[in-house]
């Protein structure tokens, strides 16, 4: 064995080296688009199971728990619950009708409104492991039809749209994150302005001049500007407005629509079309989501 | 202090996998958990850990390498945080003869400064990025309730790095051994 003593010329070599190809890895990173390396797609499709794994296992330890565990005064209310399941059985059978009546004019519906956007609905299986980006990982990908920039909502509104893709995974780019811009219009006044994400869960609404006669408690939706986000997905609600002194704007606080604390499942729309951009696509979303249930 | 190649890769694949275990927990069990509002960018300490305790000509690839896998976690990407933990390896080669982890509360101490000069980097970078320094502030802030976490943490972590890399508390012998 030889001993070779650390060369400080080397090591300020390295770390020259090391430092060029940061400083020229910066200047290429954009935080608005992420592009997949192989490296990247790599490692994302080995350890993206691993965290798909965990986020299902979630609910088996809360069913173990409420099932098995915290099972307390389970004879009396088997008694109760005794009674109420013939009384549900009741309700059932007049439910299950509805159900098929339901199902019926859904597919005479869907005969006259056929969507020419996807929708894809996905799991939400990890979150970004830096403070300064509010990302979250999908379980759905490229071969699932998912692209990049695509939008991404829930019933209750925006939530992003895709940053990048891997064949089964991919990163939103949520509107709690502060690259993330989006093209809103207050639904009471019409104003336009801008929403960004300010990392503790809140956005700002940027660019409203202070003579517009926007309030709290006035709704955000987008303006479907920007080819990303189809019109009128609910952004979220206007929560405190302060005036400074100096200054042409307004200081606006926005709480997302979306309450990302408890955001398990997304839907993401692909193939965003001309037409889409002045269509509703919420009441087609929810259709989606009162399907997947369904099926469930 | 003196390493054999051989264990260099042994001891840096064993910092890989507990780097990708704390990226999980991180990305995944925490928010599970309920844990949505501050990250544990347990990178920087591993990174930190190198920048000090590590005394080899190729420890900036080591962290470049280090940064490509919390890349896979995180949209920051690579660049920024490598640039960040030369930062913090330049700094550690001039504070190196104040800093003897000699008890609980100094690494607490050495972690907590080198990750306030950690963030102070990446956040000016990120500003440079967006084109705005409004944020500035609110992205240091976002940092401080994690970073404490981690320092509190960071005995532990040192502890688990020191045991893979087998390192000792002389610093004054550098080398490599192959």
């Amino acid at each position: 064995m030889k001993l070779l003593h650390e060369s400080s010329k080397t090591k300020i070599l390295n770390g020259l080296v090391v430092m060029i190809v940061a400083v020229l890895g910066i200047s290429q990173k954009k935080f608005t688009i992420g592009e997949s390396s192989y490296f990247h797609l790599l490692l994302a499709e080995l350890t993206s199971p691993v965290q798909e794994g965990l986020s299902s296992s979630k609910r088996h330890v809360v069913s173990l728990w409420n099932n098995y565990i915290a099972i307390v005064n389970t004879a009396k209310y088997n008694t109760i619950l005794k009674k109420k399941i013939s009384r549900l059985e009741n309700d059932l059978f007049s439910m299950e009708e509805i159900r098929k009546e339901n199902l019926r004019l859904k597919q005479l519906l869907s005969f006259v409104e056929e969507s020419p956007q996807q929708k894809i609905l996905a799991q939400v299986v990890g979150w970004d492991s830096s403070n300064e980006f509010r990302v979250i990982r999908l379980n759905k990908g490229s071969s699932h039809g998912i692209k990049t920039m695509a939008a991404v909502v829930t019933d209750q509104g925006l939530v992003g749209y895709v940053y990048r893709v891997t064949p089964n995974y991919s990163d939103v780019l949520t509107i709690l994150d502060q690259n993330n811009r989006v093209d809103v219009l207050v639904e009471r006044t019409r104003t336009h302005g801008i929403v960004e994400g300010i990392l503790n869960f809140k956005c700002i609404l940027k660019y409203i001049t202070k003579n517009e006669p926007v309030e709290v408690g006035d709704k955000l939706m987008t303006a479907g500007v920007g080819g990303i986000y189809p019109k009128g997905i609910k952004v979220g609600m206007i929560t405190d407005i302060s005036r400074e002194n100096f200054g042409m704007t307004l200081n606006i606080e926005v709480e997302p629509a979306v309450d990302f604390h408890k955001l398990e499942e997304v839907i993401v729309l692909t193939s965003p079309s001309e037409d889409l951009l002045h269509q509703d696509p919420l009441s087609s979303v929810t259709d989606v989501l009162v399907e997947d249930k369904e099926v469930k | 202090m003196r390493f054999r190649l051989s264990d260099i890769f042994v001891s840096y694949a064993l910092t890989i996998l507990l780097l990708l275990c704390f990226e999980v927990t991180t990305a995944t069990i925490l928010p599970l958990l309920g844990w949505y509002e501050y990250r544990l960018t347990f990178n920087v300490i591993v990174i930190i850990f190198f920048a000090i305790r590590l005394n080899m000509s190729f420890v900036p690839w080591m962290i470049l390498g280090l940064q490509l896998i919390h890349s896979v976690f995180s949209i920051e990407g690579w660049a920024v945080g490598t640039f960040a933990g030369l930062g913090v390896m330049i700094l550690a080669s001039y504070l190196k003869d104040l800093i003897h982890l000699t008890n609980a509360l100094m690494t607490m101490i050495v972690a907590i400064v080198f990750q306030t000069f950690w963030y102070l980097l990446v956040t000016f970078i990120i500003c440079l990025k967006i084109s705005s320094f409004d944020s500035f502030t609110s992205i240091l802030w976002s940092f401080l309730p994690s970073s404490l976490f981690l320092s509190l943490i960071a005995p532990l972590i040192f502890w688990s790095l020191e045991k893979i890399w087998k390192t000792s508390n002389d610093f004054s012998h550098s080398g490599v051994e192959i």
